[in-house]
């Protein structure tokens, strides 16, 4: 079913972007400028509000004519392309956006043909919702858990095989006692910050390593 | 896909040589001229590809270049810059991507990689160190005849020598040298599980562009290569890496590890390389090492890992499953057959038997060159994905157990069941048993090629 995966929505958005002769630089660039100095890590605005697996900001220009025997054919406008995997309902997830992090969005989608504000709520998500086209594919590592869900399982996973690793061989009773002790450790530990648990790196412009 | 022609490419791209003796030779072009020269009086010494009906020479010849090399033979710029991105940038400016970092920084490789005036490697091979020295001395006496080039730097490697006959063992004990791939085209002694797997299991040459530029590769496309064709074509590019090996880590490591393992000690190793020290498969023979099998040509290669997905028999992360998956991945092992490469080369530094005590510092390793169609597809591929990280098997961030830079962190894991000699181990704080000493990336051009550069006839047009 498009647009859901079990309890994921998948969201796809084109967002025509403003087309001034008289914006100097234009739109477009102002987008790529502000989207190129965005962090990727805890302090990425997908990271401080909830609910996002993996966000993918793009502005396309226009579809590249390859030449002959291609047909040459041009996009009306350029668009910026925002794609996410998200936990729960849509609007859910797109009031939380607006409730966190409306300064961001805002910075990016004001250079958007029609774009409300994140202030106004109501009228934020029945712009998005305007912008939507269906979401197909998914990103295969989500795995129908929700985003607290697979942090706090990335940490337990690398805590018990650091509890393994550390007391093989340890006497049954006292593995057993440490086990409990840890079990409880991680049932109390706050849930790591969205962002936190990755390598640092960088914004990559492609994928091939060059 | 007709025969290849074995009189246009280098016998060192065919063909292992299995010749015990060898000496890496490292020269810098001063003048172009002169050392097109020298790549002209060179061409006759060049050993092909061609079957050796009258049994092995007493020695053979093989030239490759940088980039830099190239560019000091004043190859034409439109030629230059059409040869791939990683070539032209050679290994060092590619060490973040490769992971050597660290105690594999380039800042710590030896003194011939760090001032870039490596322009050629001149590979000899010798059935003895006597026709090693005087095949040595005759082409050192032709770049001073010729005033071709100067001597950078050499590297001697050797056949392990243990109890006083030559193996194919490294340093760590371990017999080497199994898992080349068969090419379409490529004449050679083949065994099944060299080539690439087919849907009825059986085994099948990959194709020749995997190996050789100018050919068609698993894609169907031509391998990226330099203009003109006919320079590019029948040649091959080459990854030269000087792997120092801390035999003295491996071996307390090994003892620390196996004091808590019940499967015993040389199991253990066996679980860490994927084949037991005489180089029987672990996976076919995952309680002892069996020579009937290592030496049998119709096993020592001829296995899969897809029934054993858990690694209950071969640890998921043993190292020859991870630089070679086979049908480890699924998709009955297509996701691997564009990420191979062939593998030449030998120890360096004296063999040290089990009683003998020995050192980190000792200078011994492996000169470890791969030779594939390209290099940022197949040997940079395995290196940083498949040896750096561990997602695709997935073994999350684990890095492979003998050949990753872990600087301390990372762990190991031996799968097991509830039998008590073959339970479950987690090897963790792994220090690097290997470490990076050096080397670049070369261009292996044809006969045809060298002639061309020797001649200054190519012509990018």
């Amino acid at each position: 079913m498009p647009n859901e995966s079990g309890k994921v929505s998948g969201l796809t958005i084109l967002s025509p972007i403003i087309d001034d002769d008289k914006a100097i630089p234009s739109h477009d660039l102002q987008i790529r400028r502000y989207l190129a100095g965005l962090p990727t890590d805890e302090e990425s605005p997908f990271a401080l509000a909830p609910g996002t697996h993996l966000a993918r900001l793009v502005v396309m220009d226009d579809v590249i004519y390859v030449g002959m025997p291609a047909c040459e054919e041009h996009l009306k406008s350029k668009y910026l392309v925002f794609e996410s995997n998200c936990d729960g309902d849509l609007e859910g997830y797109l009031r939380g956006l607006a409730a966190n992090v409306p300064d961001y969005l805002d910075a990016i989608w004001s250079h958007c043909v029609g774009y409300p504000g994140a202030a106004n709520v109501a009228a934020f998500v029945d712009y998005m919702k305007a912008c939507q086209i269906e979401t197909t594919f998914y990103f295969a590592a989500v795995n129908d858990k929700s985003v607290p869900e697979t942090l706090r399982a990335l940490r337990t996973q690398r805590a018990v095989a650091d509890f393994v690793a550390s007391h093989q061989g340890m006497e049954p009773a006292r593995v057993q006692r440490e086990f409990a002790q840890l079990v409880a450790a991680l049932k109390t530990q706050p849930i790591p910050k969205a962002g936190s648990m990755g390598p640092r790196r960088d914004i990559k412009t492609g994928g091939r390593n060059e | 896909m007709s025969k290849l022609n074995e009189t246009d490419i280098q016998g060192f791209t065919l063909r292992g040589y299995n010749l015990p003796v060898a000496r890496y030779i490292f020269l810098e072009f001063t003048d172009a001229e002169r050392a097109r020269e020298l790549i002209r009086r060179l061409l006759g010494e060049i050993t092909t590809g061609q079957q050796w009906d009258g049994g092995k020479p007493e020695s053979t010849v093989n030239i490759a270049f940088t980039h830099r090399g190239l560019a000091a033979l004043e190859l034409p710029d439109a030629t230059l810059l059409s040869f791939p991105v990683e070539f032209q940038q050679g290994m060092r400016k590619r060490a973040d991507i490769l992971g050597d970092t660290g105690r594999n920084d380039p800042v710590r490789w030896d003194p011939v990689w760090l001032d870039g005036r490596v322009h050629a490697w001149l590979g000899v091979n010798a059935k003895s160190a006597e026709a090693l020295e005087a095949r040595c001395a005759q082409m050192l006496a032709l770049t001073r005849e010729t005033g071709g080039a100067t001597l950078r730097g050499s590297q001697d490697a050797a056949a392990a020598v243990v109890d006083g006959a030559q193996t194919t063992k490294e340093h760590f004990g371990f017999t080497d040298g199994f898992g080349n791939p068969d090419y379409l085209g490529v004449t050679r002694s083949s065994q099944p599980g060299q080539g690439k797997l087919m849907k009825d299991g059986s085994w099948a040459p990959l194709a020749t562009g995997e190996l050789l530029l100018g050919y068609a590769d698993e894609a169907g496309e031509l391998p990226v290569a330099p203009v003109p064709h006919l320079l590019a074509s029948n040649g091959t590019f080459m990854v030269y890496r000087k792997l120092h090996q801390n035999l003295a880590t491996f071996r307390a490591y090994l003892e620390e590890q196996a004091a808590r393992y019940g499967g015993g000690k040389e199991k253990l190793a066996a679980k860490f390389i994927g084949r037991w020290r005489d180089g029987t498969p672990v996976e076919l023979s995952p309680d002892r090492a069996d020579s009937s099998i290592a030496q049998d040509p119709a096993q020592s290669t001829n296995f899969k890992f897809g029934a054993d997905l858990e690694g209950t028999r071969c640890p998921i992360g043993a190292h020859i499953r991870r630089v070679h998956p086979r049908d480890a991945f699924g998709f009955n092992g297509k996701l691997i057959d564009r990420r191979r490469i062939t593998r030449r080369g030998l120890p360096y530094g004296r063999f040290a038997a089990e009683s003998e005590t020995v050192s980190d510092s000792d200078d011994r390793g492996v000169i470890f060159m791969a030779l594939n169609a390209d290099i940022s597809r197949q040997f940079e591929f395995v290196q940083q994905q498949w040896i750096e990280y561990g997602n695709d098997a997935h073994l999350g961030n684990d890095k492979d157990i003998l050949m990753g830079n872990h600087g301390g962190h990372g762990k190991f894991v031996v799968q097991g069941d509830p039998t008590a000699t073959n339970p479950p181990l987690i090897c963790s704080r792994l220090p690097n048993f290997v470490e990076l000493r050096g080397g670049d990336y070369f261009f292996l051009p044809s006969i045809t090629a060298l002639g061309m550069i020797a001649l200054g006839l190519v012509d990018p047009r």
